[in-house]
């Protein structure tokens, strides 16, 4: 296979954004409408943006809505403080509490399907962790889609910027960013359908590359997850901001791992063990199913791991039931009936009648490339790139913490996609009107090292070993024992990685080439995600630790690892910020290092 | 009780550098729920790694795996193994790319290019309608909504568009007509007169011989051919039906 890069082309465009989900086409949009005949290229590893997984979100978009009596953003803020187990940066918190209703009415009346009342407003509902007067009870604060939320955001998403002449490049993935004189200049890129390499100089890149799922077995992330944007960064010498911050979703469903939403115990469905108890009483005795998922997700691990939890004779998984088979008919089929259908669709069964088997799934990764308030990407030294920016899941804001709530993820995407979209206007203003050059220093060397690769390892059997592990030892529970045995194994793994040869040597939609690259790229991400959880001798929010089971006041500090080279990271910190606390007005004490108990 | 599946996957194969196509077979073990999609990852990982195939959310969000499975256009993802077997009444399947775009290698097509009859469609609100509050949501009904609501669910697996039975270069396709359909439907578009260009137009309904195939195939069980029925019936000229 030829891997070479000297007769490859070079495009220019005002705005790179690489990954074209929610938070890419929010930014694409911002800057398209603004500024009409901005020439915006989104790249995707997808075969259309709509593919993207956004569009596999359900739930719903929190946002106070200010006709609300009861509702008031300062109580989002808190819950969202909370929630992230006093990690979340509270500038950014207000930023985008302040801003979410206007965000929701901007993806109305662009045409996104919101179910509706009678009236024909704006349905809304509860969700876990969503409260009013600081905890007191339970917020309708989220609106949705039905359980297709995502699909809305997405559609308008791709439908708008396809309106307003955006540039989609399809099928291709980013191999590495360009730099020059310290400002980000543009990417590689490579496009798996054509086989080839284009150099993409640009006056700003964008990341939204989201999620990075598959570097866990049980995960409700699509397959195109693997953490590509986080190695990418890794790769250009800047860091990863709380890495360790990894979120399971407490109900995935059994087999496939997929995405039973947080809806179905909003609605009342009943966590039950082996016994058919419903266990949720004794580990959150106010709030029950609807805890913060952390909470509920250790819940059932501790059940499983107890002896209460039911083996799945087809997965080999073990797991436990959500019962949702008292609920109400118009529930079934209006609320909830495509993540009802999965149950059906996956394992033959119907939840009017049969008890549905549930287990702890990864689902999100709160840490990320780090940012300021306004997306623009920060070395250790909090020092601005200029050029580079990075927003939704990829990024750290950090608008989640250590524990993102339910439904403030997909607002993320639609409020930080703004602003970055602003920002990236103000910045591309007031750029020069050329387009510095560099050449890329590690995409020939790294393909052409797959290429080349001799030996006779399986490649499959080598990510499945990572995906093994990190569920194991770095997944819901974490101890120092665990954690290093899972860096043993990385290190081994990555060594069998360069065992590995290609058996097609074409590169046009080369599947084992993007695997072989998509490795690579699990092994980085998974190394920092295990080297923070090691550090963090404290559990907080998603990550817990068995060993050290309480919060301790000496990491209130963001983690941020370097990775200069596979065998050696480096580790730095970041403070939170805490604007609210330290404002000092009316209900600040519920914004400094508060317990996290519900 | 476990029960194990044997299954002959006989799969199209393209290799664009010798543009040469042929069926390669593959057999393996399968449990009863393991999907399609589990399927080919296990080839990748067991046999050949060198099988081209496409999937993103593998639970049936995203349309990016569909093809055909004995002639019927499915996601790979959504088909369990024991499902298939008792659906088809075999447990040999021929598995091919959906007709709908060019192959770009064995299973998987330039997606991009069969989205060009969706675009043409229009699936964006052409001309806004103001919200009668400024900062506020344009008021649609519950019961608005119900009318069109189950057209808004596409999610462009082109499954429709590889059943229907019409030319797919004189007519723009099922999920395109969905997309005019929804906005048409929609009272905050405002601009009906580009929708009825497009609906009863040289590629628009008038090209569908209502064989229901797209019906029969749509993985998220859209009604499409009610739809279009109703357009080609002029329920939706002038505006949404209230």
């Amino acid at each position: 296979m030829k891997i070479a890069l000297k007769n490859m082309s070079t495009l220019r465009c005002e705005v790179l954004i690489i990954g074209a989900g929610g938070a890419g086409l929010r930014c694409a949009a911002e800057i398209l409408e603004q500024r009409p005949q901005t020439q915006v290229i989104a790249v995707t590893k997808v075969a259309h943006p709509q593919k993207s997984h956004t569009a596999t979100a359900q739930g719903g978009l929190a946002a106070v809505d200010p006709k609300d009596p009861a509702d008031r953003t300062i109580f989002h803020m808190f819950d969202t403080w909370k929630g992230s187990d006093c990690m979340a940066d509270q500038n950014v918190v207000k930023k985008i509490s302040e801003a979410s209703w206007e965000q929701i009415i901007w993806l109305e009346n662009r045409g996104m399907h919101f179910s509706r009342d009678d009236q024909g407003r704006l349905s809304k509902r509860t969700f876990g962790g969503h409260t009013v007067n600081f905890g007191e009870a339970s917020a309708y604060r989220a609106v949705f889609e039905a359980d297709r939320t995502g699909k809305g955001i997405m559609d308008t998403g791709w439908g708008e910027t396809m309106k307003r002449g955006i540039s989609f490049m399809n099928q291709a993935i980013a191999t590495e960013l360009l730099f020059k004189a310290g400002r980000c200049i543009g990417c590689m890129v490579f496009r798996m359908k054509e086989g080839h390499f284009v150099r993409i100089l640009s006056k700003a890149t964008v990341f939204a590359s989201g999620g990075s799922g598959q570097v866990f077995k049980v995960t409700t992330n699509c397959r195109q997850n693997t953490g590509d944007g986080l190695a990418l960064v890794l790769q250009a010498g800047l860091p990863v901001m709380d890495p360790e911050a990894v979120q399971f979703h407490p109900t995935g469903i059994v087999g496939p791992g997929i995405l039973a939403s947080e809806t179905l115990r909003s609605v009342g469905g009943i966590l039950r063990n082996r016994d058919l108890e419903p266990f949720m009483e004794r580990y959150a005795p106010k709030m029950k199913e609807l805890a913060p998922r952390d909470l509920v997700a250790r819940a059932i691990e501790t059940e499983i791991r107890e002896g209460r939890g039911i083996l799945n004779p087809d997965h080999r998984i073990e797991h436990v039931w959500i019962d949702l088979r008292h609920l109400p008919q118009h529930i079934h089929d209006e609320q909830i009936p495509e993540v009802s259908g999965f149950f059906k669709k996956y394992l033959n069964l119907n939840p009017k009648t049969d008890l549905c088997p549930v287990r702890p799934s990864n689902h999100y990764h709160m840490g990320g490339i780090p940012t300021n308030e306004f997306g623009e990407v920060q070395n250790a030294a909090q020092e601005v790139i200029a050029g580079l920016f990075a927003v939704g899941e990829c990024a750290a804001a950090s608008f989640h913490g250590f524990n993102r709530l339910g439904t403030n993820s997909i607002l993320e995407l639609i409020t930080m996609g703004k602003f970055v979209g602003q920002r990236v206007l103000s910045f591309i203003s007031d750029s020069e009107g050329s387009y510095p050059e560099a050449k890329p220093v590690r995409t020939e060397a790294i393909f052409s090292g797959y290429a080349e690769a001799r030996g006779r390892d399986n490649l499959g059997k080598i990510r499945d070993a990572l995906r093994a592990v990190m569920t194991q030892n770095v997944g819901v529970f974490r101890t120092e024992a665990g954690i290093m045995a899972a860096i043993e194994t990385l290190r081994e793994l990555k060594a069998r990685a360069e065992q590995t040869a290609l058996s097609g040597k074409n590169p046009v939609m080369n599947p084992e080439l993007i695997h072989r690259w998509e490795l690579d790229n699990l092994l980085d991400v998974s190394m920092v995600i295990a080297r923070a959880a090691l550090d963090r001798k404290e559990s907080r929010g998603a990550h817990f630790r068995e060993d050290y089971p309480e919060r301790r006041n000496e990491f209130n500090d963001h983690t941020l690892m370097m990775m200069p080279s596979f065998d050696r990271i480096e580790a730095r910190s970041r403070p939170v910020e805490m604007c609210l606390f330290r404002a000092g007005g009316d209900h600040s004490e519920q914004f400094g290092w508060i317990a996290r108990k519900y | 009780m476990e029960k194990v599946f044997n299954i002959t996957l006989k799969i199209h194969r393209y290799d664009p550098e010798l543009k040469r196509s042929w069926m390669q077979t593959y057999t393996l073990e399968a449990g009863r729920i393991l999907r399609f999609v589990d399927l080919f990852r296990k080839i990748n990982d067991e046999q050949d790694p060198t099988l081209a195939w496409n999937s993103s959310c593998e639970h049936g969000q995203c349309g990016t795996c569909s093809v055909l499975v004995n002639g019927k256009p499915m996601l790979a993802c959504e088909l369990l193994v024991e499902n298939a077997v008792a659906q088809f009444g075999t447990a040999t399947f021929e598995i091919k790319p959906l007709p709908v775009a060019p192959v770009v290698r064995d299973l998987v097509v330039d997606f991009e290019k069969a989205y060009h009859r969706v675009d043409t469609a229009k699936p964006y609100i052409i001309r806004p309608a103001p919200a009668p509050k400024q900062g506020q949501e344009y008021p649609i009904t519950a019961n608005e909504l119900d009318q069109y609501v189950n057209a808004t669910r596409c999610i462009n697996c082109f499954c429709c568009a590889a059943a229907c039975i019409s030319s797919h270069k004189g007519f723009l396709g099922p999920n395109a007509m969905l997309a005019c359909i929804v906005r048409m439907m929609d009272a905050r578009e405002l601009e009906k007169k580009q929708r009825e260009e497009i609906l009863f137009g040289d590629q628009g309904v008038a090209r569908c011989h209502s064989s229901h195939a797209c019906s029969f195939v749509c993985p998220k069980e859209i009604d499409v051919a009610h739809f279009i029925a109703l357009a080609k019936e002029g329920r939706y000229k002038g505006g949404a039906e209230k």
